[in-house]
């Protein structure tokens, strides 16, 4: 990187003027240039968290530590399902990062020592790290469902990581009988993407709707209510009438078991069956945040909510879904916040700036139909007391808005897709 | 301008323990880069949907051409209501007028 930043120039303009390169101003710009970030997960939190580091200071050194050589989103993979997008479509790769030059190291992280400051990687090599930000994402909590491990969902497909899963949960779909019925296990929160199991409920409407119209699907929720409820079911009244059914935690909704041998699965009341089973099982941090010890009891990370530094190891932030950074919703959108406050945080350690209060947003889009969307939008202070919703903005989309304004959402939710994507890989 | 940039350049040749004690004396300086420090976080917020920079790759609008009275005006007009939209009004209530014309100069300004 060669680009010289406004504030280099200053400094260098300044230190040339005078003449006098003080020990002082040497050291610490030597501090600086010489800081090594290092980043855990390439998703939207820790690609994005990479490349505004470079960009807030090019002289700080950005490692990226990330297991895959491409990422498959999460957001957009319910339209595979549905037959609207390719796999490919969805599929990022970190030529972008390189280009803004981060390093990539392409290897699994294994473990944290935060006394030494080292990341060991899978294979026995370690890197070293001044300041560290883990973006792991979720893993699931196998077996929290009696019966439900990573064998059961070869059989009941979660496809809440996207990728093979995804694929597995199409071509299922795409096998299933006219007149069968779609199930559908949705999570108690907290867990990745409130909306998600909503919105797929809806676009696997739309595709049976078109292909297999005889088809029903039964949303087993633990919950008692979820994201943008009212406007989802004012869409499926209006798009799908007669075809979705939402049975809650206290109706029985909740799946305490399965069996895949059998495709049944357990309420509190009764056994429910299908033709095709999607279980969403519950979730906890990412793998590594529980070896490198940030996760507390309830398996997702405290945070500061000033800085997102870990509340349990000084000098490693946590972003993404696996931080608990309540009231803000476990969303890609989320992450890229996270991202960018804890680029400027650490920026500004390093060049010893006063830190100032953040505020920053999340907004998800939801699609029920190619031309029906719906979103949510919440801004957010980021204060010493905590993370605070402002009071009056925000929300989620009006209910009985016309065509045209549904229409306009569904163009958005694609253009968001395109903007936050390529701020985090392209 | 130039002499808050001369000292600023001062400020970053004094050794670190002298440094602290220069910035709680100077009250201005911190003040003007925490506003831009705001103005760049929350330009940062709309380039999430806008694309880097404000330059969009899909089908949300470019920030980047506007001028700042432009992006002031229409985030007024959507925190008020007047200039209707399906979900700047929700953002734009979020902020004081005071942000939202910093976030137009500093988006005019390429991020200045």
């Amino acid at each position: 990187m060669s680009t010289i930043t406004r504030r280099d120039f200053i400094r260098f303009a300044g230190a040339a003027t005078l003449g006098l390169m003080g020990a002082g101003g040497t050291a610490r710009a030597a501090r600086r240039a010489s800081a090594h970030v290092v980043v855990i997960g390439g998703g939207f939190g820790g690609a994005t968290c990479a490349r505004y580091l470079k960009r807030v200071d090019p002289g700080i050194k950005v490692t990226l530590i990330e297991a895959n050589e491409r990422f498959i989103t999460c957001p957009f993979s319910n339209y595979v399902l549905a037959g609207w997008r390719t796999l490919d479509s969805i599929t990022h790769g970190y030529d972008g990062l390189k280009r803004d030059g981060v390093e990539v190291v392409l290897a699994r992280a294994t473990g944290v020592d935060p006394a030494a400051r080292r990341v060991s990687l899978e294979g026995g090599t370690s890197v070293a790290y001044d300041r560290l930000v883990v973006a792991p994402g979720i893993d699931f909590r196998w077996g929290a469902i009696a019966g439900y491990d990573e064998k059961a969902a070869e059989v009941m497909p979660h496809a809440w990581k996207a990728g093979a899963q995804t694929l597995l949960l199409r071509r299922q779909l795409e096998a299933m009988p006219d007149g069968g019925t779609f199930v559908m296990a949705a999570p108690d929160n907290p867990f990745r993407c409130p909306p998600g199991p909503y919105e797929r409920a809806s676009v696997i409407a739309n595709y049976l709707k078109r292909h297999k119209p005889k088809s029903k699907i039964l949303i087993l929720d633990a919950k008692e209510g979820f994201s943008k409820q009212g406007l989802f079911m004012e869409g499926w009244k209006k798009l799908y009438p007669g075809m979705i059914e939402w049975v809650p935690g206290a109706k029985g909704g909740k799946v305490n078991a399965v069996d895949p041998k059998t495709k049944t699965l357990e309420g509190d009341f009764e056994k429910y069956t299908g033709d095709v089973i999607n279980v969403i099982p519950p979730q906890r941090a990412g793998e590594i945040a529980h070896a490198a010890g940030l996760t507390d009891a309830s398996g997702w990370c405290p945070v500061d909510p000033l800085t997102f530094e870990s509340k349990q190891q000084k000098g490693i932030y946590v972003i993404g879904d696996a931080a608990i950074a309540t009231p803000m919703p476990k969303s890609g959108f989320a992450a890229n916040s996270h991202a960018k406050r804890v680029a400027a945080v650490i920026a500004g350690e390093l060049q010893d700036q006063a830190l100032t209060d953040g505020v920053y947003t999340n907004t998800c889009y939801s699609l029920l139909a190619p031309d029906y969307g719906i979103s949510v939008a919440n801004v957010y202070r980021f204060t010493a007391q905590g993370i605070k919703e402002v009071q009056g903005a925000g929300g989620v989309s009006p209910l009985g808005a016309d065509a045209a304004f549904r229409q306009d959402e569904a163009k958005y939710a694609l253009g968001w897709y395109a903007s936050i994507t390529a701020e985090a890989w392209g | 301008m130039g002499r808050v940039r001369q000292h600023l350049s001062l400020l970053v040749l004094l050794p670190v323990g002298a440094l602290a004690a220069c910035q709680t004396t100077s009250s201005s300086t911190p003040a003007a880069s925490a506003d831009q420090a705001m103005a760049r976080n929350i330009a940062n917020n709309c380039f999430t949907c806008h694309g880097p920079g404000g330059r969009s790759p899909g089908t949300i609008p470019s920030l980047d051409r506007l001028s700042a009275a432009t992006i002031a005006s229409r985030l007024k007009g959507f925190k008020s209501g007047t200039e209707p939209s399906t979900v700047m009004g929700r953002h734009a209530k979020a902020y004081s007028d005071a942000e939202i014309e910093a976030v137009a100069r500093y988006i005019a300004s390429g991020g200045r």
